[in-house]
């Protein structure tokens, strides 16, 4: 009776880019294709929040067929990533008319990306999985190539598609290994299948492999080589898509495997199993990330680096799965949402305070900008604020929550969380750097000012983006329960 | 001679690893595609060799389609990404990529 709303997020964002795809083609005047992909994009995410919130969702988990699940994980993360996908592209309609690089394919990838994304964050099958996560890399690859004239962007798309298809091998025979061993490819037989008495070491093999694969698309250390190249390279509409939606599938999508395939004793072993080694990455991200980003003179390269950071901080809560579960996962589903309106506003007023040939990408650019265009810097303000986790934005109940969870685990994760908060005090260095560049330096003699844009899109897009972070800093409550029946729901 | 799940395994396992060596060591983009390739088929040989073994439903066949036709989908936006990067560079040669250093 209500299985519509089973599809019709999906279906918005498919038939979405298809009639964008013809209305670029025959359209005689240049049609507000930001508009049309925002407001699919929007529309589709508000049916799924509608569906969380008036009960419509399924009680008990559904399936579309038997490789997607219809639950309400599958809905917030709906809620995310067209969150994200819609801010990347009201961000886009005002740059790519800016900077003179208007063409139609970049909303269409942006559509189909994110209806891989949602896919991925849908899938119950390795099967699903492998199609869902080649569908949303697949356009992102060719969005950071977006500016093909570009040594820069081809670039980085180079790296970032030659590491994410050896990641997508690896992963993928992961999956043929575990298939191997359990005789099933859906995540509850094969957590039948090792309650069966699997061959142990094909299972220890391809869930090693999985893992390395998925850690590679969260941009983990030691997976997170292309990260920054990727991000600098691509354009910042396309940065912010890829640093919200993508890394938030891939968060959904790692969830889901570890809860459901490999939740078992042997699996979650502290000894063996996978708890110990996502905690070392978690901890080598987070100091490797924030380190990192002290050095880097690229606004969005310091971006990148923070955001494998963040990936980092996510990684805590994913880790503290294995011991307090659903509140574990509910602080993971939370960061995520609160990480992409922050990193949208961030990376949105970045876009606002550069103009055509005269971007702002480097600290020097910012020099002063603050007092010379105070509205301008605002919403960036607000954005590194909630990324540094200052209260009360949306990161700091993100980290809160998360930390609160590896405190509850106890054991280890209690010097994880530590780790966590010691390394977030570095962050909160290079972003207040930022901050006291925009506002305490005065711009070199000579140098070509940072001028903002003008452009309704993207005042749209950060107005959003800004209540957001401060309805989430604010009233976290609504949100947070939205994430912790998804939760429940999961590991019932 | 009986041959066992072990030994497709084992051959895949040989091809993949053939792969990713070749892809970490060569520098040559197509060469690096071509690598990537090679892992994919690994996998289809132990998905299908696997179907044999567990012949109640065809889960490995089906998924060996479905690698099929992504590699192809990943190889059309990997030579397009090449060839934009030989418009620029004069070379698919991944050592001379690096421009986006700090």
């Amino acid at each position: 009776m209500s299985s519509w709303i089973h599809v019709a997020p999906l279906v918005l964002l498919v038939g979405g880019g298809l009639f964008i795809m013809l209305a670029d083609v025959f359209a005689k005047e240049r049609p507000e294709l930001a508009t049309v992909t925002s407001v699919a994009l929007g529309v589709s995410g508000c049916v799924s929040l509608a569906a969380l919130v008036s009960g419509v969702a399924p009680q008990t988990p559904a399936f579309l067929t038997s490789y997607l699940a219809v639950d309400k994980m599958a809905l917030f993360f709906d809620v995310v990533i067209c969150t994200g996908a819609a801010l990347s592209t009201l961000l886009a309609g005002g740059y790519l008319r800016e900077h003179g690089y208007e063409r139609g394919e970049f909303y269409v990838l942006t559509l189909f990306s994110a209806f891989g994304a949602m896919v991925l964050a849908r899938s119950v099958d390795l099967l699903s999985l492998f199609v869902g996560l080649e569908t949303m890399s697949l356009g992102v690859y060719a969005l950071v190539a977006f500016r093909r004239a570009s040594a820069r962007a081809v670039e980085g798309a180079m790296k970032y598609f030659l590491l994410g298809s050896f990641a997508a091998a690896i992963l993928l025979f992961g999956s043929a290994l575990l298939y191997a061993a359990t005789g099933h490819t859906d995540y509850a037989g094969i957590a039948e299948g090792i309650a069966a008495g699997a061959d142990p070491r094909l299972v220890l093999a391809g869930m090693l492999l999985v893992v390395v694969g998925l850690t590679f698309k969260v941009s983990a250390v030691p997976f997170h080589m292309w990260t920054p190249d990727a991000y600098e390279g691509a354009m910042t509409p396309a940065t912010t898509f890829m640093s919200v939606a993508v890394k938030a599938a891939a968060f959904a999508v790692f969830l889901r495997v570890l809860v459901v395939a490999f939740g078992d004793p042997m699996s979650m072993s502290e000894a063996s199993g996978w708890p110990p080694a996502l905690a070392a990455l978690a901890a080598l991200s987070m100091v490797y990330g924030n380190f990192a980003a002290v050095s880097q003179q690229n606004i969005k390269r310091m971006l990148a680096y923070s955001s494998i950071a963040h990936a980092g901080y996510v990684l805590v809560g994913v880790v503290a799965v294995f011991r307090v579960g659903d509140e574990a996962i509910s602080a993971v589903l939370f960061y995520l949402l609160a990480y992409t309106v922050s990193n949208a506003l961030a990376l949105g007023s970045l876009i606002l305070m550069g103009s055509k040939g005269r971007e702002a990408v480097s600290y020097d650019d910012l020099r002063g900008v603050g007092r010379r265009h105070p509205m301008a810097a605002l919403p960036f303000v607000i954005g590194v604020l909630s990324l540094m986790g200052f209260p009360p934005t949306a990161g700091f109940f993100g980290k809160y929550y998360v930390f609160n969870a590896a405190v509850h685990s106890g054991g280890g994760m209690v010097w994880l969380a530590l780790l966590g908060v010691l390394s977030s005090a570095v962050g909160a260095y290079y972003y207040l750097r930022v901050i006291v560049v925009m506002f305490m330096k005065e711009p070199e003699k000579g140098q070509v000012l940072a001028v903002p844009m003008r452009s309704g899109y993207v005042v749209t897009a950060l107005s959003i983006a800004g209540l957001a972070v401060m309805e989430l800093g604010l009233m976290p409550g609504w949100f947070l329960d939205l994430a912790v029946q998804a939760a429940q729901q999961l590991v019932a | 001679m009986e041959v066992g799940l072990g030994e497709y395994l084992a051959l895949a396992t040989i091809l993949f690893g053939t792969g990713a060596i070749g892809f970490l060591i060569r520098q040559n983009m197509l060469i690096q595609l071509m690598c990537i390739e090679l892992m994919l088929n690994s996998v289809n040989v132990a998905l299908v060799a696997t179907n044999r073994f567990y012949p109640d439903n065809h889960a490995g066949q089906i998924f060996s389609f479905f690698v099929i036709a992504v590699a192809a989908a990943e190889a059309a936006v990997g030579l397009a990404i090449v060839i934009a990067f030989y418009r620029l560079k004069k070379t698919v040669e991944t050592d001379e990529a690096d421009l986006l250093r700090h």
